[in-house]
């Protein structure tokens, strides 16, 4: 069964389905459909179109050797979501165009043999004159392997997305998983039943996932990541650089055929591109292989390192016409924003403290070094940006001061207590409930100790051998203190035990075998999950989302019954571990001991479930 | 290691102590046990030379300094050729004081013994050691951090049971005992368990006894808390090994086992997500949360509604267990 790398919900020639990615192919299954009808191998894979962001709709399309048409995929989700699952998509299939295209160039610019395009979405053949890479033909053949695969589905209000919601879970809890390839792959129990009291986990999945995440704010800075320095070109990279350096976007838009760049009107911005034999002009590839190695790439590096790449730099007349002075000079060519928070400007009070303020100081000088300041101040871009973002939303915040308010008498909410009586005796009855019941008098209590202790007080001072006597065994006369042996040597032994206890467990190893361990483990994690089952059956849960349990009561009795079922094998799978135990030369006390929780909580539920029967036939 | 540091907090509640010297099998009345006392403070300055030693008297609505070893009393007792003199001088002067207080005491007999007030005593005597400490070290001309006394601890000698109000007191000592790095020694001597001097004790990392057998009162003073806390890193002492960690809510003062922090909304937004809550430290039971719950909370308006602990701030307590409110 290949591994799904991706998968999220499309619309594919106005039907819906789900667009998977695996290992070795892109496949579509239309709803309802076990085999896929749509299966991209990914050596067919020449490039991919994603619509803008910020487009209504979220598509994606990938385009074939020799056919430019390609597939077209909606995203179903909504919009924050199906961009998430989008940029998924794009970067694994990112990947993989790449790779296609450098064997493409590696085979010596064979003539791309057209395949007829097919108007039927079939199944794709392999085609090994263009994949000449060993890896890449096995991908294509494999493609036969994987027609048996068929999604699952669970059964649930809306199949595909729930599906999804559950894997993302899984993936954020391996645990969970664990116990339901137990429970559910096991059999025991149906997906309803697993994820029935856990909705809320699906929830929280859901709302993580509508979540936005802001934009990026680091500056763009393309590294060689190889030794061959190349510079891995994504479209991340692209709009991030032309956001970033407004210069370069221009440079773009004038020198590279805009045909080109916009090859769809469907807002699609085209990532790998194909050479081009307009001389004036730039190939996509060109202009980004130029730029890398021009002067102005350099400018925009975020280091000041730049004298070891010296040398990579070459003279280049279109850019050259872009590149901008070093903006080092003491003031900065981007004028600062003028309109400074008062409550963030350090100068804005400076004249009320011209005498008593601290002096200027003459060793900070701004720009000392020359080099580093345009780093600085480009630094200073991204950074600003940001800073408006957050300052925009504090303005109102600024201005209103706590202190700057009357202080208006609060009336509070009031707190309606039950019985709030109590709360304010609450710190009586401590005491209040054994003073009514006993009724000391507690004067004359007092009158009797106080002549007790002072005719000790006279003992005191006749006793007076009383050098330490910290044992049990000089019980004499001390401080007419009785020392009884007995009662000491319990005390000592009890004590004793104590710290025993305490130390052996301590010093005593987890020696249990991993296997066994884990055996334990696992009937433990399943027990528990039958009692959660048995118990919401029972008493079922207030919630407000929609369960996915059995709601009416005879679904509910009998799906106690099933779980009674489970639990009273506990008892016989805690007796087979311990034996396990046993053979494996560990003490089986010691797995005893451990499942003892579990096991006292199952003797709960079949002891409430069988007197739960039995009132029920007395009933009758 | 130079010295130790004990103080101890006595429980002299006439009426526990009472209880106490009826409670058959075993019994303890007071006079027993304060010759037991006295033997293990003996033991105690004993011990070392350099060791001090301070004695809190909490007494039912009052609670008194009896004994201190940095304050010489101005009378010292006439010493007698059979008695060892610093013993002599601990002795009567507890004694004395203890019998003075008892006969003169003003106070409402049926309030509860100053159990906290004595503990909240014993802290700052243990601070005011700290800084006279710290005063002949160069860290307080330089400025810096004081340093800790070497090996302070308390230990609380109760016969009363827990006093449901004085929980955040207590856990407002133990915070700063921690701070201090003062050990908490708790031995309950009679009746019910105690939970809060069960937390005070293992927040502290001291020892919990539960006196079981009352007829040895001096072979667990010796044995559990003899040993100072330095010492206790070679000599493993008794503890109790199951603490309850239960609370008491802020409503009712009840010891609850389940109880529910409110929250504060920060943004509607975001609280549907079910990710921005931050909890605030009071706990209420069961009875009163729904009714809180029904109250629509403006934004932060739970903090300007007056409700607020003193003294209890934003510090998360270890023992609560704080569950959201929907």
């Amino acid at each position: 069964m290949p591994t799904i790398v991706c998968t999220a919900k499309v619309v594919y020639k106005k039907t819906p389905g789900i667009l998977e990615l695996t290992d070795t192919l892109l496949q579509w299954t239309q709803n309802g459909q076990k085999a896929p009808s749509v299966r991209v191998p990914y050596a067919e894979a020449a490039s991919l179109f994603c619509s803008k962001e910020g487009a209504p709709q979220v598509k994606l399309k990938i385009a074939l050797f020799g056919d430019d048409n390609g597939h077209n995929f909606t995203f179903m989700a909504s919009n924050p979501v199906a961009l998430g699952e989008r940029e998924k998509f794009k970067t694994e299939l990112t990947t993989i165009i790449g790779r296609n295209r450098k064997v493409l160039d590696a085979s010596s610019k064979l003539p791309t043999a057209p395949i007829p395009s097919s108007t039927t979405p079939i199944p794709q053949v392999s085609r090994p004159s263009i994949v000449p890479s060993r890896t890449s033909a096995s991908r294509a053949t494999s493609v036969s392997s994987d027609s048996i695969r068929a999604t699952p589905i669970i059964p649930g209000i809306d199949p595909a997305a729930d599906f999804r919601h559950r894997k993302n879970v899984f993936l954020n809890n391996p645990d969970l998983a664990v116990l339901h390839r137990e429970l559910v792959v096991g059999g025991h129990i149906t997906e309803a039943e697993f994820w029935e009291g856990r909705e809320h986990l699906i929830y929280t999945q859901v709302a993580q996932d509508s979540q936005r995440k802001g934009k990026s704010g680091v500056i763009v800075d393309p590294r060689t990541e190889t030794v061959d320095g190349v510079i891995q070109l994504t479209p991340q990279l692209i709009q991030d650089t032309f956001e970033q350096y407004p210069v370069v976007a221009k440079a773009h838009s004038e020198n590279v055929p805009s045909k080109v760049f916009t090859c769809n009107v469907n807002d699609v911005v085209r990532i790998f591109f194909f050479t081009n034999t307009d001389t004036t002009k730039l190939s996509e590839a060109e202009f980004w292989t130029r730029y890398f190695r021009s002067k102005l790439f350099n400018a925009h590096r975020a280091s000041i390192r730049s004298a070891a790449t010296q040398h990579v730099v070459k003279d280049d007349p279109i850019f050259d016409k872009y590149l901008e002075k070093d903006d080092d000079e003491l003031e900065p060519r981007r004028q600062r924003d003028v309109a400074m928070d008062l409550f963030v400007d350090l100068g804005a009070t400076r004249e009320d403290h011209e005498d008593t303020g601290n002096e200027k100081d003459v060793t900070m000088q701004a720009g000392k070094q020359k080099g580093a300041l345009p780093l600085i101040r480009k630094g200073e871009g991204p950074s600003s940006k940001r800073l408006k973002l957050t300052t925009d939303e504090r303005e109102v915040e600024g201005i209103d001061i706590e202190d700057l308010h009357d202080l208006e008498p609060s009336a509070g909410i009031a707190l309606e207590m039950q019985d709030s009586q109590r709360y304010f005796e609450g710190q009586m009855q401590d005491t209040g409930q054994d003073g009514t019941k006993e009724s000391l008098d507690i004067k004359s209590i007092i009158r009797n100790t106080v002549v007790n202790l002072q005719q000790w007080d006279l003992n005191l001072s006749q006793v007076n051998s009383l050098v330490l006597v910290l044992c049990y065994h000089s019980s004499k006369m001390f401080l007419k203190l009785k020392v009884e042996r007995k009662a000491y040597d319990a005390a000592l032994v009890s004590m004793t035990q104590n710290v025993h206890a305490r130390l052996d467990a301590q010093s005593r190893k987890n020696d249990i075998p991993e296997n066994l361990f884990k055996q334990m483990r696992s009937c433990q994690s399943a027990a528990n999950e039958f009692l959660r089952h048995f118990w919401a059956s029972i008493s079922p849960p207030m919630s407000e989302g929609p369960t996915l349990g059995p709601s009416t009561p005879s679904q509910r009795a009998a799906k106690a019954a099933k779980m009674i079922a489970f639990l009273s094998r506990t008892h016989e799978k805690v007796t087979a571990l311990a034996q396990i135990a046993q053979q494996q030369s560990v003490d089986p006390a010691r797995v005893e001991v451990a499942m003892q929780p579990v096991l006292r909580a199952v003797d709960r539920a079949l002891t409430f479930y069988h007197n739960k029967r039995l009132g029920q036939r007395l009933d009758q | 290691m130079n010295s130790s540091h004990l103080s101890v907090v006595v429980d002299l509640a006439p009426a526990h102590w009472h209880r106490s010297s009826l409670h058959t099998p075993s019994i303890l009345d007071l006079p027993s046990f304060i010759s037991q006392l006295l033997a293990f403070l003996n033991a105690h300055i004993a011990a070392r030379h350099e060791n001090t030693l301070a004695v809190f008297g909490a007494f039912p609505g009052e609670s008194v300094l009896l004994y201190s070893s940095s304050d010489p009393p101005a009378d010292y007792p006439p010493s007698d050729a059979n008695s060892f003199p610093p013993f002599k001088m601990v002795n009567s002067i507890i004694i004395r004081n203890i019998l003075s207080h008892l006969e003169s005491s003003t106070a409402d007999e049926q309030a509860p013994s100053a159990l906290v007030s004595a503990l909240i005593k014993a802290l700052c005597y243990i601070n005011r050691l700290t800084i006279e400490f710290n005063a002949s070290t160069s860290n307080a001309a330089e400025g810096l951090e004081p340093l800790a006394l070497p090996d302070p601890r308390i230990l609380i000698l109760s016969v009363s049971p827990d006093q449901t109000a004085s929980y955040i007191p207590v856990m407002n000592s133990i915070f700063s005992a921690q701070k201090l790095k003062v050990t908490i020694d708790a031995c309950q001597l009679f009746g019910p368990e105690t939970v809060f001097l069960q937390q005070a004790a293992h927040l502290t990392g001291g020892s919990y006894i539960y006196l079981e057998r009352r007829d040895a009162l001096l072979q667990y003073l010796t044995m559990a808390f003899l040993p100072s806390p330095a010492v206790r890193e070679t000599i493993s002492v008794p503890t109790q090994d199951k603490i309850d960690f239960r609370a008491a809510c802020f409503c009712h003062k009840n010891i609850v086992d389940v109880g529910f922090n409110q929250v504060s909304y920060q943004d509607p937004a975001a609280s549907q997500s079910g990710q921005a809550f931050t909890a605030t430290d009071r706990l209420f039971c069961v009875e009163v949360t729904p009714l809180i719950s029904s109250v629509n909370p403006p934004k932060n308006g739970w903090r300007s509604s007056g409700y607020t602990i003193a003294g209890l701030g934003s510090r998360r307590l270890a023992a609560f267990r704080s569950y959201r409110i929907h």
